[in-house]
């Protein structure tokens, strides 16, 4: 109860260590045009709060600092430092990101659903699993997403593919990693209105405006992420990313992928955020084509065109216009824009077995190796032993090593699959394995039984080739690209009860035991009478 | 007739039949204690004698005032019996909780003392010690004056009017032993001008706020958070108004009710379930510029706060110069600040000084701190015994309803802390009050106990649901073979004495 000494004495170093504390915030907005036509958009707004460290775990239990934020956001801010999480990555998507025609992301994190992993420090008076927990709830209720139910039976610890991406301050304890995916949250308005409200100014200025629910949601593939990590020297780094994949040929009447901002989000860039330090929009240029670009950008190279919001006049429409161009036609063939390409599918028909196929091609004139990371639910269970790696028919199970794997637990815990693969050149490999599909119980079920499960998205990280030294132990992000790369989600049809069941067992069973007991009973209390038939009765 | 008993098998005996059908009536007889007790909600005994042994109990505090005449010649020993007459006389002592006794005996360290001298100065508080000052030539009427003091002093809510009324007691806070402060600067419209992008919270809190919530750390604990938002439109159009040919914009009383937009303002703190109390400085944008707060008539009146009861403060600031300010400038910072701390004191229920006496030092005087330590201690242990109470009454209303062996143990322990609370009062507030907000928290988690709410996942209908199928198909050839059996031995009653009256008659 009592405000001791020691908490008067931290309050003064707050106010000493205040004056060096600020707080600073970027936002960018990057327009990349595809080759089938559609616009790719990022919108990035990092906030830094120079200075500040992640709280230490073992300070768990004591009073914490008060936590006076300008322009970080607060709510975020308080979960972060209840559950002292060092480093948060959350992405909501939607869609099915087509590496093959649109190349690499922007953001790496564009996994189906609900994807979250965290970094915390052990050794404190609270758990990393009950933290973990604590996390989960709290993000759920701030960004209305049911990431509630990434319990222990979706929660993995996948350190090789998912490492952090700032810094862990060595406070002589080690860190954990838990990362779990939900592939069947759906992303919607829900989950970009709080979103947008974590923003300082919200989607009522800068290049947040642009953010429209209506068009966003829209689009042929839409992501959210919140990324939080520690930069050494520099603070704690919130970036809050948006990422759409926009189809302005499917927008305009005249099929022509023609855009501005009107026509992509329906809004335009009325005033600067006046808290923003930066506030910069990319637009790279089409290469080899006739464009016209207007307004007249601040700065302009071969590759992009970069406006300042708040030096260029408002309000901001960005346009690209293609004169020579009646209405666009679809290219039939794209080139695969990433180095590998993968597929995964599920074969047999069966509730019972099945078989999980990949087929990995390697789109490079080299060897490449890359990382598999597959994290199934135990509602899909494989046998290790059934792995196996074929090319042009011929089977090649040395170019699949095995990393780690941790069997699945039914009930408890799903299964984690890390393996390294080597690819050959301009070749194609066929792994596949065999699963069964167990029973889950009654209760197991979700309200939509029969819609099936969603299997999360198997990772990918393609990296250059090593000799010697290296092989077999996993290279720390030393690649050709570091960036991960998802499959799309599968659905699993699971055998379903009919839910009705229950009653009907009751009703079933109640009629068969009345009737035995009527009959029983009936056997015992029946008056028998022996009936003398008169012989001499005709 | 004749033939057919006769024809009756040796092992047919109506006994045998009865006494079949007797087995299983007494079959279902035995298995009922074994049905109620497989099927029956555990639900402890709760200690019922003992809590109902608690209404009526009320927390009153032992005070001693020592009253000190040395600066003037007034019997000290006659005075303090004329004060204690006059303090036994006026009920708002004992309506605030307090058994005062008044005396010259010296006065210890957590006595109250009343020094009386000749002058005409208003009374002046130090510490636990009053300064009440008497003309020479009505020494007759020190004593009432003394009592009086004491009254406004020692039992402010009952015997001051304004904070005897009804809308006091709705504005205070319910007791919490910890409170989240959250203090946001809320910009309008920033992108329009007329804004300020940052503020010196914490030079503020610590100039404004700190020595007050330090005193107040006897009772809680204070979590503050600030945050800044630049763009918090208002969900109304305030009302624009000409005075002095320049427009304002005024908010009417009932603009004020729905102020806050909680939707568009991001104010809900997510991690604790800590009550919040919000204070919010507005800026109102330029076109809203500036924002006055208007009275029933539609006058705007000076005030540029104004209070939500429970729930928080708001200060409107309306900048004398429209323009875009890095940091909002000291000296209304400040002024915003002492705003807020007057609220938040108004929010927590500090009593206010009497209007005619003085305090030697700024802040809250003992007088007040000790009066809202036990005005809080009391309140919670109504509270306490008035959860207690709801429980019994609940458990009794709904038959159906499990009661835990640790919602009896919630009972007793909160029943073990009012007694705590009652022993410890006569020798420290501060611990009646430490027990009384154990026996609340304890009280109210025996009141929200999930446990007691398994009722509401298998209600009665269903176990009907569930034993009708096969209870009402089996009962039905059990009650049949019952009332058959009945109607054939009272057929063979009438038939035994027909024959018998008909041997009478023969005879």
């Amino acid at each position: 109860m009592r405000l001791t000494l020691k908490h008067l004495l931290c309050l003064c170093l707050g106010i000493v260590a205040s004056a060096a504390l600020s707080e600073e915030f970027n936002e960018e907005l990057d327009l990349r045009p595809l080759p089938d036509g559609k616009v790719a958009a990022w919108f990035s707004f990092s906030t830094l709060l120079k200075g500040a460290t992640p709280r230490d775990t073992k300070t768990l239990g004591a009073e914490d600092e008060s936590q006076l934020y300008t322009l970080f956001p607060l709510a975020l801010g308080q979960i972060l430092r209840e559950y002292a999480v060092t480093e948060l990555h959350l992405t909501l998507n939607a869609g099915k990101w087509n590496y093959d025609r649109w190349g690499y992301p922007d953001e790496s994190g564009v996994g189906t659903g609900a994807e979250l992993w965290a970094w915390m420090g052990e050794n404190g008076p609270v758990s990393v699993d009950s933290r973990w927990r604590g996390l989960r709830n709290a993000l759920a209720g701030l960004f209305c997403a049911s990431l509630g139910s990434l319990d222990e039976q979706r929660t993995t610890s996948p350190v090789l593919t998912f490492q952090p991406e700032g810094f862990l301050p060595n406070r002589t304890a080690s860190y954990q990693l838990r990362h779990a995916t939900l592939p069947s949250e759906h992303v919607c308005t829900e989950n970009l209105t709080p979103f947008l409200k974590l923003l300082p100014c919200k989607s009522l200025s800068g290049i947040a405006s642009l953010l429209n629910p209506h068009m966003l949601l829209d689009a042929d593939w839409h992501g959210l992420g919140v990324h939080v990590r520690y930069v050494e020297g520099a603070g704690v780094e919130l970036r809050l990313a948006s990422q759409a994949v926009l189809d302005p040929v499917r927008i305009s009447r005249e099929k022509r992928r023609d855009w501005s901002f009107s026509a992509l989000f329906d809004r335009r860039i009325e005033q600067a955020c006046p808290v923003a330090r930066s506030s910069v929009i990319r637009v790279w240029l089409p290469q080899n084509e006739t464009y016209a670009i207007i307004p007249s950008p601040t700065a302009m190279d071969s590759t992009y065109a970069t406006y300042v919001v708040s030096e260029v006049e408002k309000p901001l429409d960005v346009a690209i216009r293609w004169p020579e161009e009646q209405n666009f036609e679809y290219p039939t063939a794209i080139k695969p824009q990433t180095h590998i390409s993968v597929h995964r599918t599920l074969q047999g028909a069966s509730q019972h077995a099945g078989r999980l196929a990949l087929s990995v091609t390697n789109n490079h004139d080299t060897e490449l190796q890359a990382g598999y990371l597959e994290t199934l639910p135990w509602l899909l269970q494989f046998y290790l032993h059934t792995l196996h790696a074929e090319i042009d028919g011929v089977r090649r199970d040395d170019l699949v090593k095995l990393i780690s794997y941790t069997p699945p637990l039914p009930h408890v815990q799903p299964a984690l699959l890390q393996a390294i693969v080597t690819l050959p050149p301009k070749r194609t490999m066929q792994l596949t394995m065999d699963v069964v599909k167990p029973f889950l119980a009654y209760t197991e079920h979700p309200p939509d039984a029969q819609r099936g499960w969603d299997l999360p998205p198997a990772v990918f990280v393609p990296f250059a080739s090593q000799n010697g030294s290296q092989a077999g132990s996993y290279p720390q992000q030393s690649a050709v690209c570091s960036t991960r790369m998802y499959t799309p989600v599968l659905l699993v049809d699971l055998a379903t009860p009919d839910f009705s069941m229950p009653y009907n067992v009751i009703i079933m069973s109640c009629t068969l035991i009345a009737l035995i007991f009527g009959m029983v009973f009936n056997l015992l209390t029946r008056r028998f009478v022996v009936v003398r038939v008169d012989e001499k009765a005709p | 007739m004749e033939t057919l008993s006769k024809a009756a098998l040796a092992f047919e005996s109506p006994l045998t039949r009865r006494s079949i059908i007797a087995s299983y009536f007494l079959v279902i007889l035995l298995a009922l204690p074994l049905w109620w007790n497989t099927t029956s909600i555990e639900r402890q005994a709760l200690p019922i004698s003992r809590v109902s042994a608690q209404t009526g109990r009320e927390l009153l505090f032992p005070v001693h005032v020592a009253v000190n005449t040395s600066a003037s010649d007034i019997n000290a020993g006659v005075l303090a019996q004329e004060v204690q007459r006059y303090v036994n006389r006026n009920e708002d002592f004992t309506r605030d909780g307090l058994e005062l006794r008044v005396s010259s005996d010296a006065a210890t360290a957590k006595d109250y003392q009343v020094n009386v001298r000749f002058g005409t100065h208003d009374p002046v508080v130090v510490g636990r010690e009053v300064t009440v000052e008497v003309p020479p030539e009505h020494a007759s009427v020190a004593a009432m004056r003394v009592a009086d003091t004491l009254a406004t002093l020692l039992a402010p809510y009952s015997s001051l009017k304004s904070l005897a009324t009804a809308s006091h007691a709705e504005r205070v806070v319910s007791y919490s032993p910890r409170y989240r402060l959250a203090f946001t600067l809320l910009n309008e419209d920033a992108a329009a001008g007329n804004a300020a992008l940052s503020w010196d919270v914490r030079g503020a809190l610590s100039a404004q706020l700190s020595p007050f919530l330090e005193r107040l750390s006897v009772l809680h604990n204070f979590t503050i958070e600030s945050q800044v938002q630049y763009h918090g439109p208002l969900a109304f159009e305030p009302r624009g108004l000409q005075v002095a040919e320049k427009t304002q914009y005024g908010l009417t009383p009932e603009d004020l009710t729905v102020f806050v937009n909680s939707a568009e303002w991001m104010l809900s703190s997510s991690v604790s379930n800590d009550p919040v109390l919000h204070f919010i400085a507005f800026i109102p944008s330029s076109k809203h510029t500036p924002l006055r707060i208007l009275d029933n008539n539609g006058i705007p009146t000076a005030s540029s706060a104004f209070m939500l009861p429970q729930w928080g403060g708001i200060v409107i600031y309306n900048a004398e110069t429209i323009g875009v300010a890095r940091t909002l400038a000291t000296r209304p910072l400040d002024n915003i600040f002492a705003t807020f701390r007057q609220q938040l004191s108004a929010l927590l229920g500090v009593p206010e000084l009497p209007a005619h006496v003085q305090a030697r030092s700024p802040g809250v005087s003992d007088w007040q701190l000790d009066a809202l330590i036990r005005r809080r201690a009391a309140e919670n242990t109504a509270g306490a015994q008035e959860t207690l109470q709801s429980i019994l009454r609940l458990v009794a209303q709904i038959g159906d309803m499990p009661v835990g062996e640790d919602v009896r143990g919630d009972v007793e322990d909160a029943l073990a802390a009012l007694d705590k609370t009652y022993s410890s009062a006569p020798s420290s507030a501060v611990e009646a009050l430490t027990f009384a907000s154990k026996a609340q928290v304890v009280a109210s988690r025996a009141f929200f106990n999930p446990g007691m709410l398994a009722l509401l996942y298998f209600p009665a209908e269903h176990k009907w649901a569930v034993y009708a199928p096969l209870f009402a198909s089996v009962s039905a050839p059990l009650l049949a073979s019952v009332i058959r059996e009945f109607l054939a031995w009272k057929k063979e009653r009438a038939a035994k004495k027909a024959r018998s009256e008909q041997r009478q008659k023969v005879d």
